[in-house]
């Protein structure tokens, strides 16, 4: 089976938002949405003991998406390899899959009139893989820093795997028991 | 939102680079139609597919919207933004014609050409400048390395600027973030440290860079010169030099160590904010983790005058710890040697010696005196030299001055390629001030910048994708990169070579000196001299794409010494000195600061620091992409929790910054980003949503939150030496904007020189004001020798060289070319060849005698007309004195010693020296011509019988032999 996941690497990211512009631009999205944000508490401590972090985001592609059986129209579904995405024309932007999502990975906008809208999210450049197989999502791709890494959990042979079995990560809210397929290498200080 | 389908039919991908920064990265571009249809990084090429946010934006900014398309003409009052469009070729000659007649009255030093950064093909520009006769072009070059490349050039002979990080154990990233400014250098030097390099920061700022260091130093902004000189201090006095390095190497030990004896690290703490025992630790984590790099930060270059006195310093740190040019140090690549350099495509020539006095500038390290002095040297050294374009140019903000004052005389006309010199270069009250006084301006740009609304001309320029980019570090290095151009430029856009050969033509220069047709052409001559099997200068990018010389470390061994002109990396440098300039770092403070301006404290107590770069815009560029915009989409300042919290200023909260010179407004990002009692303004601020005539005193917001009208260019604000204006370390005031007061008004935009907001307009000439340090008077050792006509002495190595070559003249009479290390002949210029005893004219493959003769060859066989035979004869040949060579009985074959074989001129074809039968390269036996009869090697007759193959005709024989001896000669 194919498993498809991320490992974000806290120790290398930069904050530079090349994964959010690339996203943006290569999946036409409006200005008001933003599938992969790189949020950041600001510099913290007390100078010079001061420390910094930054946190890309997406969907966690969950295991188990607390946003696929809420959909009522079936538009909102998640493939075999696990890529959670959404039917365009089955969505009738009824936002009940945004509001179960944990994360808030779903787009809230409200730019377009009701009835001419459709939820959007990151779907691990679903189309875009499928035209080109051997590339990779837009945001892997373009990350100067590699700290995007993209692959299959199940092919033991992936440096997602590897990575997973070999560096301590971690998962957002992975209490909520949904799967998130992001894990998180942390920065703890330093970058070893 | 359908995906773009890069596989379709008629789609074609494009080797290109980005140029929205100077990292250039590589960019596949799919075409399609004549369009790009979508673009990915290039994972094959040393950026491993990485694009940031502005890559990805590259079609969005072919395309958009803003873009200016056609030339424009101003149809109205300057500034009011009416313009007309024009066709390209009538709009040139018109400025070219108003051009030749500001020359006609004023000479051609009247016009003045500012540049942005080296995104532009500024070696066209210069070839344009050098043959208009004018010396005043100029760029932000003063900010951006050129006076470090100088002074570290006076030290080492080049600039030490590759580091060798794969090897080196230690990196000081210093004044820099490539965290924010050179992503793929961030990702290298991640993935070392990672390996176990270390790396030291050094930026008064929390930077992106900085939080990731082994050991970060938050120094004062604007001290660097300061801990500079205390960790050379420490490393002299701690014993943690390369004694064996310096002692081989280096030059001036004895006069450094008592020089640096007062720059203790209790010295510097005072000035630098840091702890003694933090300076300590940074000297010597780099000292003692050799080999180390220091790499080359913008900063170096931005701090007024202490600029070059901090590069100076640290360029004697990597001199004293043995890191100059060493594998795992900082390598020196010098010039090009084996394809052309930018200054081979500048016609330097042709600026007359007259000119160059009178190029605006007072600050000679980056000007013609200087570079004179260090060009010469290069030249004796390496054989070839650095462009001018960039290290020998007008200083920028001089000439704005001159525009205003006419001091030290009026420039009439100003072409800015590439360039928004309000938002991009110091003092943007006076910088615009200049802009809507001068009375002719050009602009090349893309967009509508707030220099451009003002312009006479607005000529359209082609972006990255539409212009082929060569990639050599400013002419300065011996590797280079290439990309290919996507598309032909749409509209009427015009790539950099194209302007500049238009207008040079229609100025009435002469085409022979604008050769080629297009700059593809041009680049092709820059890489013919690779020597690679390609036709045209796609194939280099199709196939070979990045060309770097065998690693080379350690070349100073090779050539016996560095290249200065004491061979030795000089620790007190000779060429500084003859420019009046200490040969050694001496510690002057920013210019505005507790120790020397105690009394600006009271007003301004914070220290400001300016000119960083941060994602996702570069320079002032990008403010017009809503793509990137969103990101940043209003500017803010960075202050400590603990610094705004008296002040009463929250996050987000508009804020006045004011220092003497002007104010400015952003909004607060209160964080302990950086030192309580500092300010971090990030720079390049415009707003081109705004309608620019609605207000021309600030249009287009230029100068509301742009950090230059905080900075100062006075004359003794600027780096003596280099002349680098102040951007760091400036005292400055912050306050938050209220009902009453948040409007940037018609008084704020005052300009005033020298720069005081206190008194507006003129109140000194700019040639009046002092610099900041005096020339120390140098009275240069008188010549010991008779020099003679043609050549020149030189006092520091007291060798003789060639004027116009810069050979030196050897003992034994010759020339050397250091090049090469050739013998040249002095009269003729002609090398020696030590294989033929001959001289060889390289520019035409001609020989000569030693008697400087020609040297007449014979199908290959050099022969002696009118001479005796110089080899030993064989006994059944003859000597031909008239001719000059050895003949068989009457046969017209020549005898060539050197294979001892006829050879027939006419056929070229091996004849035997016995008997001159012809030899047959295919059954390899030999032919007697008149008989037809064959023989073996021997002579021993070979029968019918005995013939493996049917006889040919004797007719097919030669033709065969002809054949075989033609394709041996083309081997």
């Amino acid at each position: 089976m194919t498993r498809y996941c991320m490992v974000i690497d806290q120790r290398r990211c930069i904050g530079c938002h090349s994964c959010t512009v690339a996203c943006r631009t290569w999946n036409e999205l409006p200005n008001d949405i933003i599938y992969n944000a790189v949020m950041s508490e600001g510099v913290e401590g007390s100078w010079p003991n001061v420390h910094r972090n930054w946190l890309p985001t997406l969907c966690m592609h969950c295991e188990k998406p607390a946003c696929v059986p809420c959909c009522p129209t079936g538009a909102s579904q998640q493939d075999d390899d696990g890529v959670v995405w959404i039917e365009y024309n089955k969505c009738m932007a009824c936002l009940a899959c945004v509001n179960a999502c944990p994360y808030g990975m779903r787009d809230k906008s409200n730019l377009r009139p009701r009835l001419h809208r459709f939820v959007q999210k990151c779907t691990f450049c679903r189309d875009h893989r499928a035209m080109e197989p051997d590339k990779e999502p837009y945001c892997v791709a373009t990350c100067h820093q590699k700290a995007r890494i993209f692959g299959d959990l199940d092919d033991p042979e992936s440096e997602v795997s590897k990575l997973v079995g070999s560096v301590e990560t971690v998962r957002l809210l992975e209490d909520l028991g949904t799967g998130p397929q992001i894990y998180y290498i942390p920065n703890l200080g330093g970058t070893r | 939102m359908a995906e773009i389908d890069i596989h379709a039919p008629g789609v074609e991908m494009v080797k290109s680079l980005c140029y929205f920064c100077h990292a250039n990265c590589g960019v596949l571009a799919y075409v399609k139609d004549g369009d790009v249809i979508k673009i990915e990084g290039d994972p094959n090429y040393s950026t491993q597919g990485g694009l940031c946010c502005r890559g990805n934006s590259a079609l969005l900014h072919v395309n958009h919207p803003a873009r200016v398309n056609h030339v424009l003409k101003r149809a109205g009052e300057k500034g009011e933004g009416k313009w007309e469009k024009m066709d390209y070729d009538t709009a040139i000659q018109e400025v070219a014609d108003r051009l030749n007649q500001i020359k006609e009255e004023s000479g051609a030093e009247a016009v003045a050409s500012a540049g942005g950064t080296t995104r532009t093909d500024d070696w066209a520009r210069r070839r344009f400048l050098n043959q208009f006769g004018t010396p005043n072009g100029f760029h932000n070059a003063l900010l951006c390395w050129i006076p470090t490349f100088m002074a570290e050039t006076c030290v080492s002979g080049w600039s030490p600027f590759e580091t060798d990080l794969g090897a080196a154990r230690c990196l000081i990233l210093w004044g820099m973030n490539p965290g924010a400014s050179t992503l793929p250098g961030m990702h290298g030097y991640t993935d070392l440290q990672m390996g176990g390099m270390k790396i030291i920061v050094v930026d008064p700022r929390y930077s992106e860079t900085a939080c990731k260091a082994d050991l970060w130093l938050p120094l004062r902004p604007g001290s660097d010169a300061a801990l500079a000189l205390a960790m050379l201090h420490t490393i002299l006095y701690g014993g943690m030099a390369d004694y064996d390095y310096i002692d081989k190497w280096c030059s001036g030990y004895d006069e450094l160590m008592a020089h640096v004896a007062e720059y203790t690290p209790e010295w510097a703490s005072e000035i630098t904010w840091l702890e003694p025992d933090l300076i300590r630790q940074a000297a010597t984590m780099y000292a003692t983790n050799r080999p180390g790099c220091i790499q080359w930060g913008c900063t170096w270059d931005q701090i007024g005058r202490a600029s070059t006195t901090g590069s100076h310093a640290i360029a004697l740190l990597r001199a004293v710890t043995g890191n100059i040019e060493v594998p795992g140090g900082d390598g020196m690549p010098g010039p090009a040697l084996n394809f052309l350099t930018d200054e081979e495509l500048e016609l330097n020539e042709c600026l007359p010696e007259e000119q160059k006095p009178k190029q605006i500038s007072r600050f000679k390290l980056t000007s013609w005196p200087g570079y004179q002095l260090i060009s010469d040297n290069a030249r004796r050294q390496w054989g070839k030299t650095l462009p001018t374009e960039w290290f020998c140019e007008a200083h920028g903000p001089s000439v704005f001055k001159a525009i205003i004052t006419g001091d030290p005389y009026q420039i009439r006309a100003l072409i800015c390629n590439a360039t928004n010199p309000v938002n991009s270069y110091g003092d943007a009250k006076m910088v615009l001030e200049a802009i809507k006084k001068v009375e002719f301006l050009v602009v090349v740009d893309y967009w509508i910048t707030p220099t451009a609304l003002f312009a006479d001309y607005v000529f359209p320029a082609a972006g990255a994708l539409e212009r082929p980019t060569i990639v050599t570090h400013y002419g300065a290095t011996d590797s280079l990169m290439a990309g290919a151009r996507a598309i032909q430029p749409k509209y009427d856009r015009h790539d950099d070579y194209q302007f500049w050969k238009k207008l040079g033509l229609a100025c009435g220069q002469d085409p022979a000196n604008w050769p080629w047709e297009t700059v593809e052409d041009a680049y092709f001559h820059v890489i013919e001299g690779l020597g690679l099997p390609i036709e045209k200068y796609e194939d280099f990018v199709n196939h070979v794409r990045m060309y770097f010389p065998p690693l080379h470390q350690s070349k100073f061994i090779d050539h016996g010494g560095f290249w200065t002109p004491s061979k030795k990396i000089e620790l007190d440098s000779s060429i500084m000195r003859e420019l009046g300039f200490p040969g050694m770092p001496t510690y002057i403070g920013t210019i505005e600061n507790p120790i020397d301006t105690p009394e600006l404290l009271d007003e301004y107590p914070l220290v400001l620091t300016t000119g960083g770069g941060f994602m996702p815009f570069h320079h002032s560029e990008h403010f017009n992409m809503p793509n990137l915009r969103y990101i940043y989409p209003t500017p803010f300042f960075s202050i400590h929790p603990d610094t705004a919290a008296p002040l009463h200023i929250e996050y987000g909260d508009w804020c006045w910054i004011e220092t003497r010179r002007g104010r400015i407004k952003m909004r607060a990002n209160v964080e302990p980003e950086i030192a309580p009692g500092t300010i971090f303004c990030p720079r390049g601020w415009w707003f081109p949503e705004r309608d620019g005539s609605a207000d021309l005193n600030n249009p287009f917001g230029c100068l509301e939150s742009n950090v230059n009208t905080l900075t100062s260019v006075d004359a003794e604000d600027c780096d003596p030496m280099g002349g680098s204006w102040a951007n760091r370390g400036l005292l400055c005031k912050v306050y938050p904007c209220t009902e009453l007061d948040h409007e940037f008004t018609a008084k704020d935009a005052e300009w005033s020189i020298p720069g005081n907001a206190k008194t507006p307009g003129v109140s000194v000439m700019p040639s009046d004001q002092p610099l900041a340090r005096e020339p120390i008077p140098f009275e240069k050792p008188a010549c010991d020798r008779e020099v003679p006509e043609g050549y020149y002495w030189v006092w520091q190595d007291g060798l003789v060289y060639n004027k116009d070559s810069h050979f030196r003249l050897d003992e034994s009479g010759w020339l050397v070319d250091p090049k090469s290390n050739a013998y040249i002949d002095a009269y003729t210029g002609w090398r020696y060849d030590a294989n033929n005893d001959c001289l060889v004219d390289d520019a035409t493959g001609d020989k000569y005698t030693m008697d400087r003769e020609p040297l007449t060859y014979v199908a290959g066989v050099r022969t002696y007309p009118g001479k005796d035979a110089p080899y030993e004869v064989p006994s059944n040949l003859t000597w031909d004195k008239e001719l000059g060579y050895a003949r068989l009985n009457d046969l017209m074959y020549i005898y060539d010693p050197n294979s001892g074989w006829m050879i027939d001129p006419e056929t070229n074809v091996y004849h035997d020296a016995n008997y001159g039968y012809a030899y047959d390269p295919n059954e390899q036996n030999l032919i007697d011509m008149k008989t037809g009869k064959r023989y073996s090697m021997s002579y021993e007759e070979i029968t019918d019988a005995q013939g493996a193959t049917a006889e040919p005709s004797a007719e097919a024989q030669v033709e065969a032999a002809e054949a075989a001896a033609a394709e041996e000669e083309a081997e």
